[in-house]
């Protein structure tokens, strides 16, 4: 095989400038189920999948998102519904307001800035000018705080929102690689953080709680009924 | 992207010297970049990003995200005979294919700019607590080595260099560019989660010899006063070391025999 990444496209998108939100199944799943939610919610249609070679079916990594360069996992493929699955990073698109869902995956060391580098080459073919990142942290703090790309974007969500900048630290796998790239491409983008804390050994258990805060906020900012 | 460097305007130096000093043991080559970045105020012109570093971004106090990058900043004087370049970061590469590349693709950009000199900073771990930390040195040529002797610099007669900060220099000697590590020495201690210790002792002992050599002026007042504050914490490690090795010696059995494979 000689592709690493490849993407399929199931139906044009017919999106003008859509805000990318983007999630993955990082600390406590926020990110991932709040982007399951809002595509069940808002009926997003699927408009493609990419895949990656990069995409372990089983990390040896964990959580997931620890990628490691001596640690790179095992391929595989998943049954749903009796049908065989990649792992793979899902964008469903939705309108008014325009929106682009990002489903994504985590790939493993040898991926990780060439799969995010895609998922950005694909928000330049929809026209995507901004992005709005989901996330948890385990720190101390409100409820949810946020950061961005630039400090514009900051005081605007101070000012409008009441959010603060609380989280200080790394930001690992999927959903860090896209924000941090996303400011090289001039992509104008805010992480909203969840606060959570880490469960022993399960750091990707699902944290609900935290997933409807995120998107009280979500719901204000997309001016939107979540 | 493998190894993206970005310039951000057009530079022309003169017979510039190139120091190096990527986060590693004790932070002792990053913590003397970075000194002499903010003393000289030294002017940022190049930023590295690379898929080699590590998969994270980091979330800044202001709230900013910042992707893992190298940086290059230049410093000129017209005193002096010889313009600066300091390369420095907030990471290095994970993987030693990595390492190399990146090491190489900086070292052949900064070469069409007429490198003269490297100066690659590193740290040197010794085994015992270090009261007033040497500063040790290894070259491309004996003439760096007979010239490093001295300011004092000990010749560092075996050992390894692990990293960007040791692997520039042996880049660096294929490329003929003549060029020297200094290395402070430290204890290189890291907190029970796994980070570094940051060892500004040994950064200002190598910092004292460096601005020396560049025959460059310093204020060395701020970093004095950091000294105090790191030494206390190190000296405590050192301690809770001491007691540790204590407690092992004394519940260790005098007859008690080790397999030897």
């Amino acid at each position: 095989m000689s592709k690493t990444i490849w993407v399929k496209h199931f139906r044009n998108s017919k999106l003008n400038e859509p805000i990318a939100i983007v999630g993955s199944p990082g600390l406590r799943s926020i990110g991932k189920l709040t982007i399951d939610y809002l595509v069940k919610k808002l009926q997003a249609k699927l408009i493609a999948e990419l895949y990656s070679t990069y995409f372990p079916l089983i990390f040896h990594t964990k959580p997931s998102y620890a990628s490691h360069p001596r640690l790179l996992g095992d391929a595989g493929v998943s049954i749903r519904k009796s049908e065989l699955a990649f792992p793979r990073i899902q964008f469903h698109s939705s309108t008014f307001p325009d929106l682009l869902l990002i489903n994504g995956y985590h790939a493993n060391f040898n991926g990780q800035y060439a799969v995010a580098e895609k998922v950005l080459d694909l928000f330049e073919e929809y026209n995507v000018k901004k992005m709005i990142v989901l996330a948890g942290h385990g720190g101390k703090g409100n409820e949810i705080c946020c950061a961005a790309t630039n400090l514009k974007l900051i005081q605007e969500l101070k000012e409008k929102y009441g959010l603060e900048v609380e989280y200080q630290g790394s930001f690992y796998g999927f959903s860090g690689l896209v924000f941090g790239l996303a400011k090289l491409r001039s992509i104008e983008s805010i992480c909203l953080f969840g606060k959570t804390e880490s469960t022993s050994g399960e750091a990707e258990s699902p944290d609900e709680n935290a997933v409807s805060v995120i998107l009280k906020y979500l719901s204000r900012i997309l001016k939107i009924d979540l | 992207m493998n190894v993206k460097i970005i310039l951000k305007q057009k530079m022309k130096f003169k017979d510039p010297y190139l120091i190096c000093g990527l986060p590693g043991i004790g932070h002792v080559g990053k913590v003397t970049i970075d000194y002499l970045i903010k003393d000289l105020n030294a002017v940022l012109f190049g930023e590295v990003y690379s898929h080699f570093f590590p998969s994270y971004v980091l979330i800044n106090k202001d709230g900013l995200v910042e992707l893992m990058k190298n940086e290059l900043y230049f410093w000129k004087d017209k005193k002096f005979k010889h313009d600066l370049i300091l390369f420095t970061g907030n990471t290095q590469a994970v993987s030693p294919e990595g390492q190399f590349i990146i090491a190489e693709e900086v070292l052949n950009t900064l070469l069409t700019f007429g490198v003269k000199k490297l100066y690659s900073i590193a740290a040197y771990v010794g085994d015992k607590p270090v009261e007033v930390p040497r500063v040790y040195g290894a070259a491309t040529d004996p003439i760096l080595i007979e010239e490093m002797k001295t300011y004092g610099v000990l010749q560092m007669g075996n050992g390894n260099i692990g990293g960007t900060n040791g692997l520039i220099i042996g880049l660096a000697k294929t490329k003929e560019l003549n060029g020297m590590c200094l290395l402070g020495e430290t204890r290189g201690y890291q907190t029970p989660s796994g980070h570094t210790v940051v060892d500004i002792k040994a950064a200002r002992a190598v910092l004292n010899v460096l601005t020396q050599m560049l025959g460059i002026q310093v204020d060395m007042a701020p970093i004095e006063s950091r000294v105090d504050q790191t030494s206390e914490f190190i000296t405590k490690l050192e301690e809770a070391e001491s007691l540790m090795l204590k407690q092992i010696q004394n519940t260790t059995p005098k007859n008690f025999s080790r397999y030897i494979s």
